[in-house]
């Protein structure tokens, strides 16, 4: 401030946001998960773009339902509880290599697929939606369809910036 | 003088002859000369209780005309009462008719008698108000516990003349009119606020022990001033007490005690009794959509606590306003009071059906207002459609995304604090645009998404076959970028996978933006 410096002028740092607003909180936590993802040094050299990728997904999903308060939306705790599952499988999968068991149920939600309804598509879509009545779905999918912008919004905005 | 009061009404009805003369020589004041007991019985048929209530209207002698007014608003209060028991289904359907008929033929007669003739309903309706009463049904009680309120307000004539058919809905315009106890007293919502803040007053847990009906209709005779339901004091007395506000309190034991008596015998179908003060807070939520005149049937299906439903006008009587919809915040006591609308099924199931889906119409108007491009469709069928392709467009463009960062390298300066604040300044972040309209998102991102001021990323590693990959990523990403429609950016991290070549000669040749999605697409079509 004293000594003044027209070339290396610091401009201040940004004030911060007033209020945690529901894309700070979700961009808080994803690009310190995307940090994860992007520094760490496992997922940079093996299998590439498609485990990145995958993690990424997680990651924002994760930051997705987190930022919302954990247990506060049926539809995180769902969503919460899915991606813990799916983790442990993935590491049961990993050490017992029984892929049979993924085409099984795929190929079962093929033969069904023509018959359901719109509310129960609904229903597949947002996490947690099975066990829920429709009066309790449409809220929840209000509520996910926000989040769901929201992380959409803010994943944009760093891929824009940092890829040219 | 009874030959005055006898030979009008004798004119009116032509069923009447025999009775109200038989009456007239029977005596005056008698306690059952009220017509409501006549009503119980039900003996006779719709006719015969009409006339034998009129005919005990007309034989009581003529008392001083202190309440002219209030007499004929009193006799339209009861007809409307009629109506209301008839209607609510608790009384004996016969009273439907009845209340037609005594509106018909009472209504118009009572207007033109605003004179003299008032002065013999004063006296029937006015002095045994206590008696009548505690001879009444406990069915009819809980209808007409407003009854009470005759005796009080000269202005009801206006407002039983309006509400002539609804018993209940009566009751917050006499309520309201009992405070200011001036003549003709126009039906003012001001008033009815009033009443309707004693009622809020009066929601107390206490009145847990209330019915739904029962309970909205003592508590506002108790706000209008009775200290007790059942009795009947001067209507000045009533009206001073009804400003104040802790009258509530006396008016709660007295109504519980009448209301758990009522609620034994008016046993609606469903659970109402365990209704606590829903039934209360009910009584002052807004009646769903209404303001206007309809015959409310009260069904108190299960109770909705909700203690702001004081902005419409009127209010039921008895308690059960409908259900607020634009009430998100379920309270703890899930009882949901709905009133049935006007030429509707009063059945409990269908009002629970019709309560549900009031639900789930608001609900989609919220889900409407958050998905793009749904306001021309109806339905909700479509709706469905529209939500569920944009909740999947949503998911397919985080995966997209993802992919597209799990590509990027590491930048050098990657900063995560920058990075968040330069997030939260950015002006107009991009949109997720939906993948329907592409052209459009294109064009309007072709400028946003000019190269920053970033350097490019470092040549990806590991995705492209050969070092000109690199190269032409660069290239690539560059004015395909621009154009921030997903399907080319897909193609293009596919480009780089598979073809780097051919994708370089291809970019060198085109690179506006149709060209490069001309080109985008047919690459797909050769590597897809």
């Amino acid at each position: 401030m004293a000594p003044e410096d027209p070339v290396t002028v610091s401009p201040p740092p940004p004030p911060p946001p007033p209020t945690p607003s529901l894309k700070t909180k979700i961009a808080r936590r994803f690009v310190k998960s995307l940090a994860e993802v992007w520094t760490s040094r496992k997922l940079a050299t093996e299998g590439g773009v498609r485990k990145r990728a995958r993690r990424i997904k997680i990651a924002a999903y994760s930051s997705m339902a987190r930022a919302v308060g954990g247990s506060r939306r049926a539809w995180s705790r769902a969503l919460l509880a899915k991606l813990q599952g799916r983790a442990k499988r993935r590491c049961h999968l990993r050490s017992q290599r029984c892929l049979g068991l993924k085409r099984k149920r795929a190929g079962s939600r093929n033969m069904v697929r023509n018959e359901v309804s719109g509310s129960d598509k609904l229903r597949r879509l947002v996490p947690g939606g099975k066990a829920m009545d429709l009066c309790n779905l449409l809220e929840e999918t209000s509520h996910f369809v926000q989040c769901l912008a929201t992380q959409v919004k803010v994943m944009q905005s760093i891929a824009d910036r940092y890829s040219v | 003088m009874d030959n005055e009061f006898v030979m009008p009404w004798q004119s009116l009805s032509s069923g009447m002859a025999a009775q109200p003369a038989d009456l007239n020589c029977a005596s005056k004041q008698s306690p059952d000369c009220f017509f409501i007991p006549n009503w119980d019985d039900s003996s006779t048929d719709q006719g015969g209780r009409f006339e034998s209530a009129l005919s005990s209207i007309v034989s009581s002698p003529p008392a001083p005309c202190s309440y002219i007014s209030n007499q004929s608003v009193l006799i339209r209060e009861l007809i409307g009462k009629l109506g209301s028991i008839g209607n609510s289904g608790e009384a004996s359907p016969h009273s439907l008719a009845l209340s037609g008929n005594a509106a018909a033929t009472v209504m118009p007669y009572i207007g033109g008698s605003n004179g003299t003739n008032t002065s013999c309903y004063s006296t029937p309706l006015n002095s045994p108000p206590k008696v009548n009463f505690t001879t009444v049904d406990r069915v009819v009680k809980e209808r007409f516990s407003s009854v009470a309120g005759f005796t009080a307000d000269p202005g009801f004539a206006e407002r039983a003349a309006r509400f002539s058919c609804f018993g209940s809905r009566s009751f917050n315009g006499r309520t309201s009119q009992f405070s200011p106890n001036s003549g003709e007293l126009p039906y003012k919502p001001n008033p009815l606020m009033e009443s309707r803040k004693f009622q809020r007053v009066s929601s107390s847990p206490s009145l847990k022990a209330l019915g739904s009906q029962a309970a909205a209709t003592v508590q506002q005779n108790v706000n209008s001033g009775l200290s007790d339901r059942m009795e009947l004091t001067n209507s000045n007395e009533e009206s001073s007490v009804s400003e104040q506000i802790p009258r509530g309190e006396n008016g709660l034991k007295a109504s519980n005690e009448a209301n758990s008596r009522k609620r034994k015998a008016a046993a609606k179908g469903k659970a109402k009794e365990s209704a606590p003060s829903t039934p209360v807070a009910n009584a002052m939520k807004v009646p769903e959509s209404n303001d206007n005149p309809s015959p409310k049937r009260c069904k108190p299906n299960e109770g909705d606590e909700n203690g702001n439903g004081t902005a419409k006008g009127e209010d039921d009587a008895k308690g059960n306003s409908t259900k607020n919809d634009a009430k998100p915040p379920e309270p703890p006591k899930d009882y949901i009071h709905v009133r049935a609308r006007r030429g509707q099924a009063t059945d409990s199931h269908s009002l629970a059906e019709r309560v549900r889906r009031e639900k789930i119409s608001e609900r989609m108007k919220l889900l409407q207002d958050l998905v793009p491009g749904c306001n021309k469709v109806t339905g909700k069928a479509l709706m469905l459609d529209e939500i569920i392709n944009y909740v999947q467009s949503l998911q397919r463009q985080v995966e997209f995304l993802s992919m597209k960062l799990s590509s990027v390298n590491t930048p050098l300066d990657f900063n995560a604090d920058a990075l968040m604040s330069k997030d939260m300044f950015q002006p107009n972040n991009s949109v997720p645009c939906p993948m329907f309209p592409l052209d459009s998102s294109a064009t309007a991102f072709h400028g946003h998404n000019r190269p920053q001021s970033q350097p490019l990323p470092p040549p990806l590693q590991g995705h492209g076959p050969s070092g000109t990959a690199t190269q032409v990523d660069q290239l690539n990403l560059g004015p395909c970028h621009n154009v921030e429609s997903h399907l080319p950016h897909l193609n293009d991290l596919q480009y780089q996978n598979f073809c780097g070549d051919d994708l370089h000669s291809i970019v060198q040749m085109g690179f506006g933006q149709n060209s490069n999605q001309e080109t985008a697409f047919q690459h797909q079509a050769f590597h897809g």
